[in-house]
């Protein structure tokens, strides 16, 4: 059980404030909501968070960890998943291919081992190759597993990038516009199984555009405007705030 | 003596900076490395040279040499290089498409010389010594460091005097919104692939005079060089590429004057090693976040 | 028969070649633009030679020394490229080759410096070479079904994807860095201990062209693309030696025509088409189903 906070995350970009003074929490088993107009810095929150970008100044506390100076690589084996805004999936490996890469951090068997084709490394395989396709199970996808990812549909797309970062079992996932492009049917599954993992404990930090989508799922929501953080609260309750209509109605 | 091969070493410096200034060009404004800039530069010197024997004057086959290096450049980018933009991954795609390019300029070079080592007829430059503050100067070196210093100021004053040259610079900074603002793209590939060219074609018949020989192979060592005075002063950087020409023409000199050959190519070569382990961006060169990986 | 042996001399410069190919095929495919590998092969080659003709070692020993020699000047060679991106690596990688080539030419008492080294037993012969082949495509097979290959593969074409699922990007292309390293290290060797004598320039600029070639024509990813490109580019100045002095420009042409229209490579541009054939139509029901 594992919340992330973060305190006062400030990000300069050279003269560009990208993120000032953020603070918020996004606790286990919650999905917690992050909204705002476009260009709002969402994306870049994330990228602070996850540590592709870093801080300028503040502190990002996973747990008891403090991850605020850790690269991307280790910040993500220390459990935090994510998907992409602009979808970035292999495209000419195929669907299970692209899940399996998500089991990475927790593979054991040596690299000798994978060098030589040792028995330990293809029995590691068969093994992972059978919880990708248990994953594709639950998502739908078991029919497309050999398929390139790059062949599929939009929404399909989207539901790799979700398995993928669903195989490295994180105990935070970051969903960045998770279901933009898809049909209310395929948000609704989508949306089930987000519900399903935060009551399995997970900390969900969820970026939509998507109105709807978020006021249904979202326990706690942050609108984010212009790098700073202009409301928080109940769906409901942000939606109906002056500021942050003003902020999106700015955006036309 | 140190003082006569620093001189020796400021006139090659001058000539490599003819090279590495055109291919700093290409790499500044298109993000391409082209590796047949040394094939076009041995075009230039094989155009000079055949020039001269068909009884052009010195000073024509100069120009022609200069003139038909630039068209070659431009025609190298038109095959080579045009279609690679749409896809992706353009930089290793351009890079192993100008090997290529490189190799069918070598192949034609050593078809049309018979695989022999070519010169210069004995009387087409004059050989004068001028004696001056006690050190020995041939007219050639003289010609040579004019003729550098003429063309780097007229490269100088077409980037930063003319409209062209102001078009040229903005898609270098950022060539969507140079597009956007209307800028038209063949024309910018045109010019800045024939100037390329054209100052490789003008190196190469400096280099083909002053040691007088001309051979199909002469592009790959010049090549090679260039790429460290090029990363030295910075990718894409003029006035770098300006200043470690000559820095470089100078230390390759004294070290070969002063230890030997073999280990002043250990000299360089380390020092380009060097360089791109300690200050990749070299001495006035683009910001670090293109060059290192890692996160910002 | 004799037809068959004349081949001899051809399938042995194959083989060998074959083993440098996937000496370059291997740090391209984890995405690590590095062209060094060639200078890996001379220390290889020149390691082997020199324990066995000046020392008098053994076989197994010299191999082993020699490939040793290149894994760990390939590992050296992983942490100053690790930290720079695409061309700068290669342009890093191609001083690394000439620094090794200068090296060489001026440690003469050593190496023979521009004479070259020459006396050397020929104590490779087909078989080694076959095994040894063999050997390596196993492993690359190996590679490429396990956790090694996919982290190749997803550091190569997005690395912040990879450094998101928790992969290590500069630790993976070190690791094939030293994969490089070995390869290059062990058929140097044997190139030397087959061919009598080896000298400084073979592993020079031409030979990072041609090894780059294989790579380049028959794909970075598939373990088929390097033995595709190594036979045909092989075959090439076999087939063409009637057009011997145009063989270079054919050999350019090749390059660009490859560049522009194929990019990817002769199988990995097969197997793309093959795999989005096959899976279009299963595409298209399963959108119809919902």
């Amino acid at each position: 059980m594992t919340d992330l906070v973060l305190e006062h995350v400030h990000k300069n970009f050279g003269g560009v404030i990208a993120a000032k003074d953020v603070s918020m929490r996004v606790p286990a088993g919650r999905i917690t909501g992050l909204i705002g107009p476009n260009g709002a810095g969402k994306t870049t929150l994330i990228n602070l968070i996850t540590g592709m970008l870093s801080l300028s100044s503040g502190k990002v506390l996973f747990g008891d960890r403090d991850i605020s100076a850790e690269p991307a690589d280790k910040v993500a084996r220390a459990g935090m998943g994510r998907t992409f805004q602009n979808i970035r999936l292999q495209k000419e490996a195929s669907v299970l291919a692209n899940v399996m890469v998500g089991f990475h951090r927790h593979e054991t068997c040596s690299l000798i081992a994978a060098i030589l084709g040792l028995p330990s490394s293809r029995r590691e395989d068969a093994l992972l190759r059978q919880r990708a396709m248990a994953l594709l199970g639950r998502f739908g996808m078991a029919g497309h597993a050999d398929s390139p990812a790059g062949s599929l549909a939009y929404g399909h797309q989207r539901k790799v990038e979700m398995m993928r970062a669903l195989a490295t079992d994180p105990e935070l996932i970051l969903l960045d516009e998770p279901v933009a492009g898809m049909n209310d049917v395929e948000a609704l599954q989508l949306g089930r199984i987000f519900r399903e993992l935060a009551d399995e404990g997970k900390a969900i930090l969820l970026i939509e555009h998507n109105m709807r989508f978020v006021q249904e799922l979202c326990d706690h929501v942050y609108v984010l405007d212009g790098g700073r953080l202009i409301a928080e609260g109940k769906p409901r309750e942000v939606v109906a705030d002056p500021a942050v209509i003003t902020a999106y109605l700015g955006e036309e | 003596m140190f003082l006569q091969q620093l001189v020796n070493g400021l006139v090659i410096g001058g000539v490599y900076a003819l090279f590495a200034l055109g291919f700093t060009l290409i790499f500044g404004i298109h993000k391409i490395m082209n590796l047949a800039h040394g094939g076009i530069f041995m075009t230039g010197a094989f155009i000079g040279l055949y020039s001269v024997q068909a009884g052009l004057p010195l000073w024509l086959a100069f120009i022609l040499a200069m003139v038909g290096a630039g068209l070659v450049s431009v025609i190298i980018e038109v095959t080579a290089f045009r279609r690679l933009r749409q896809s992706g991954e353009v930089e290793f795609s351009a890079l192993i498409s100008s090997i290529g390019a490189n190799l069918v300029l070598v192949s034609i070079a050593q078809i049309l010389s018979k695989t022999q080592v070519l010169r210069f007829p004995f009387d087409t430059f004059p050989v004068v010594i001028f004696k001056l503050w006690g050190l020995r100067v041939s007219a050639l070196q003289l010609a040579m460091a004019v003729l550098a210093i003429l063309l780097v100021a007229g490269l100088s004053w077409y980037l930063y005097r003319t409209g062209f040259g102001r078009q040229v610079r903005a898609v270098a900074q950022n060539e969507r919104a140079a597009l956007l603002a209307g800028i038209r793209p063949s024309v910018i590939y045109f010019q800045t692939f024939m100037l390329s060219g054209m100052l490789a074609g003008a190196a190469g018949v400096l280099v083909g005079l002053a040691f007088n020989s001309i051979h199909f192979m002469m592009g790959d060592p010049f090549l090679l060089r260039g790429f460290v005075v090029v990363i030295l002063g910075g990718l894409g950087s003029v006035a770098g590429a300006l200043v470690a020409s000559l820095g470089f023409g100078v230390l390759q000199t004294l070290s070969v004057a002063y230890l030997s050959s073999r280990l002043s190519d250990i000299i360089i070569f380390g020092l380009l090693f060097a360089v791109l382990l300690l200050r990749p961006n070299g001495l006035f060169g683009q910001d670090e976040a293109g060059v290192l990986r890692g996160r910002r | 028969m004799d037809m068959l042996l004349s081949f001899r001399p051809l399938f042995d410069l194959f083989l060998i070649h074959l083993g440098f190919a996937y000496s370059q095929y291997i740090v391209l495919r984890a995405g690590a633009f590095s062209i060094g590998n060639v200078g890996l092969s001379a220390i290889g080659a020149y390691t082997a030679a020199i324990l066995t003709v000046n020392y008098g070692l053994p076989l197994p020993v010299t191999l082993l020394a020699g490939t040793f020699a290149g894994l760990a000047f390939g590992a050296l060679l992983a942490i100053p490229l690790a930290r720079l991106r695409g061309v700068y690596q290669a342009i890093a990688s191609l001083a690394f080759v000439q620094i090794v080539l200068s090296a060489n030419l001026y440690a003469e008492n050593i190496t023979g410096g521009a004479m070259g080294f020459s006396g050397i037993p020929k104590l490779v012969g087909t078989g080694t070479l076959l095994v040894c082949a063999l050997a390596t495509i196993y492993v690359m097979l190996a590679i490429s079904r396990s956790r090694l290959g996919r982290a190749f593969d997803a550091v190569r074409e997005d690395e912040g994807m990879a450094v998101s699922l928790g992969i290590n990007a500069a630790r993976t292309q070190a690791v094939a860095y030293m994969i490089s390293g070995l390869l290059a290290g062990l058929f140097g060797s044997l190139e030397a201990l087959h061919s009598y004598a080896v000298e400084p320039n073979q592993f020079g600029f031409h030979l990072i062209i041609v090894v780059l070639s294989y790579v380049v024509l028959g794909g970075r990813r598939s373990i088929w693309g390097p033995l595709v490109g190594v036979a045909l580019l092989i075959a090439l100045p076999e087939i063409s030696r009637p057009l011997a002095d145009a063989r270079i420009m054919i050999y350019g042409l090749i390059l660009m025509a490859v560049m522009n229209f194929m990019p990817r490579g002769i199988v990995d541009t097969l197997v793309a088409r093959r795999r989005s054939r096959a899976a279009t139509p299963e595409v298209r029901q399963a959108e119809v189903k919902g």
